[in-house]
């Protein structure tokens, strides 16, 4: 298709603005990490300066209060993915294939779950936990973390399933094979990409969740994005440390996105759109 | 076709697992709420519910919890967000749809403040905001727009919008990216045979290109919707509701009553409320929109 150069200039031009706006609130919080303290809040704006990276290693090498943090978020995020996993296969599996009458219904409340506000279960969970004898234990986040990574994790699967087409499956049934076999022999080789699209979406879902962390976490479990709080009525300096733990938090997800480039629609719409 | 039990048994025990786990992990807050909807405790002086009031926790919600001004501004952010976002997201993916050089790149990038915990973007526009000295009230300065003296998170009249901004920065992309993959669906002979018929960009937009992407419209509204509904991690780092109600949300102030002031019988009443709310709003949405959906 000829396009006039005019438009071709005005797309370019508009879309120029828009990379600035959404890049530009990234990479001035970014710069302030590496900012000398004294540079964070100068008018006007500092933009060139001489690079220090005295923040990251105070807030992860010496002290590095935030190292234990950060550990917490990968243990958390690692193992709610690992627990979800298997049982976000199985039920992906069982609604894709099993012709049941009431998939749609369940699929609609696993959907409802992902929409629903998750302030509104917290208190329940708050105080169920501390009954328990579990507050402020990372298995506790885990286990919570569940009741959004497993809608989002079976949605996403499903949509994989559903493009493996059946009659695979069916001619091994004819032949004589059982589900077990079916499974492990069939559909999960064919749908590895699939699993592993999802393990890593569903890993920047979970590692993205700070309201479930927000209330259930104490110093000792808390997340990296937690962590920031403690400097809530910060000024000035301290601004480098946030930012320097901002950065380390926003990497992950970011790299995933980026070499999941092909996944991300359908990762962020739940598998509705691919 | 209809399966026997046998055929359908490995199925059901396949989902089972998840199901009753979620069923639990749903139903449990529901009872909860439910429940201690009638009753008075405040947890702060009693591990157990106290005593059975009727409905008085409901009334109290409206009486002592700004809810009404609560369910305003969630709503003006849920609309108002979800207009603004649409809008500048199905411009930017028109402009991606040119399909010109380079523009994968741009794509790429676009998606990065998705990728950001919110409570991270919250803590990313603090700083932009900062009084006097952040980057948006110098740049307010230098395009004179006046700043207020508490400035734009302490002015009950700019707060709300200073905390949609972050949103609309944030999720913008999400609208942007989801729209540009449906819009490049459509197909080449469909927009040609209109072209030929005489068809400006206007109408291309109007008659051929929305109506296809329509399911997928449906379900991505839907989606961000509920999300700026549930508005919460926001509203919590950038104001704590304030400057006096003006920013509180549905979900910051059942936030407040229960795990800060402890009113749980309050905070299951304001659950109750709030889920009904939600459930009319959705039901609401399904009536009006729901026409071959993708769901």
């Amino acid at each position: 298709m000829k396009m006039k150069t005019i438009s071709k200039v005005s797309i370019y031009f508009f879309l120029i603005i828009v990379i600035t706006f959404f890049m530009l609130p990234i990479i001035w919080f970014s710069t302030a990490s590496i900012m000398p303290g004294e540079l964070v809040f100068s008018d006007p704006p500092t933009i060139f300066f001489e690079p220090v990276n005295k923040a990251f290693y105070e807030a992860f090498l010496n002290p590095g209060p935030h190292l234990v943090q950060l550990f917490n978020s990968l243990t958390i995020t690692s193992f709610a993915v690992l627990v979800n996993l298997p049982l976000s296969f199985s039920a992906a599996y069982g609604l894709s294939r099993g012709n049941l009458k009431s998939a749609p219904r369940i699929l609609g409340w696993y959907l409802g779950l992902l929409m629903a506000p998750p302030i509104v279960f917290l208190l329940p969970y708050f105080i169920m936990i501390s009954n328990l004898g579990l507050s402020g234990t990372k298995l506790s986040i885990v286990v919570v973390l569940q009741v959004v990574t497993i809608p989002f994790s079976i949605w996403l699967l499903k949509s994989f399933i559903d493009e493996i087409p059946f009659e695979i499956e069916e001619a091994a049934k004819i032949d004589g094979a059982g589900i077990r076999a079916i499974l492990f022999q069939i559909v999960i080789p064919l749908c590895a990409p699939g699993i592993i699209v999802t393990t890593m979406f569903a890993f920047v879902f979970a590692w993205n969740n700070t309201v479930f962390p927000l209330i259930l976490s104490d110093h000792n479990s808390a997340t990296l994005q937690i962590g920031l709080l403690s400097y809530f009525s910060a000024s000035g300096a301290i601004w480098n440390l946030i930012a320097a733990i901002t950065v380390v938090s926003m990497v992950i997800p970011m790299l995933i996105f980026l070499v999941f480039d092909r996944y991300v629609v359908r990762g962020l719409t739940f598998g509705a759109i691919k | 076709m209809k399966k026997n039990v046998s055929q359908r048994g490995p199925y059901i025990l396949l989902i089972a697992p998840s199901f009753l786990f979620l069923f639990a992990l749903t139903f449990y807050p529901l009872y909860f709420a439910v429940k201690n909807s009638f009753y008075y405790w405040n947890l702060a002086t009693s591990p157990k519910p106290v005593s059975f009031i009727g409905l008085d926790n409901y009334i109290n919600v409206f009486k002592f919890t700004p809810f009404l001004a609560s369910l305003r501004n969630t709503l003006i952010l849920a609309f108002v967000g979800v207009a603004i976002e649409l809008f500048f997201g199905f411009l930017i993916a028109m402009a991606l749809a040119s399909q010109l050089k380079y523009l994968t790149y741009v794509r790429a990038l676009l998606i990065m403040p998705v990728t950001i915990a919110p409570i991270v973007v919250g803590f990313m526009f603090r700083y932009l905001y900062w009084d006097k000295v952040g980057f948006i009230p110098w740049l307010a300065d230098v395009f004179n727009i006046p700043e207020p003296d508490e400035g734009f998170l302490g002015s009950k009249i700019t707060a709300l919008g200073a905390v949609l901004l972050p949103d609309i920065w944030q999720w913008t992309p999400f609208f942007a990216i989801v729209l540009y993959a449906s819009i490049i669906a459509v197909s080449r002979d469909l927009i040609d045979a209109a072209k030929v018929d005489g068809a400006g960009q206007i109408r291309l937009i109007w008659s051929v290109i929305l109506p296809t992407i329509r399911p997928i419209l449906f379900v991505i509204v839907l989606l961000q919707f509920m999300r700026l509904f549930n508005s919460f991690d926001i509203v919590y780092i950038l104001t704590d509701g304030g400057p006096g109600d003006s920013t509180r949300t549905l979900s910051y102030g059942l936030f407040r009553e229960g795990l800060r002031n402890f009113n749980i019988g309050v905070a299951s009443a304001y659950t109750v409320v709030m889920v009904i709310i939600i459930s009319l709003l959705v039901f609401i949405y399904f009536k009006l929109f729901n026409k071959r959906a993708a769901l």
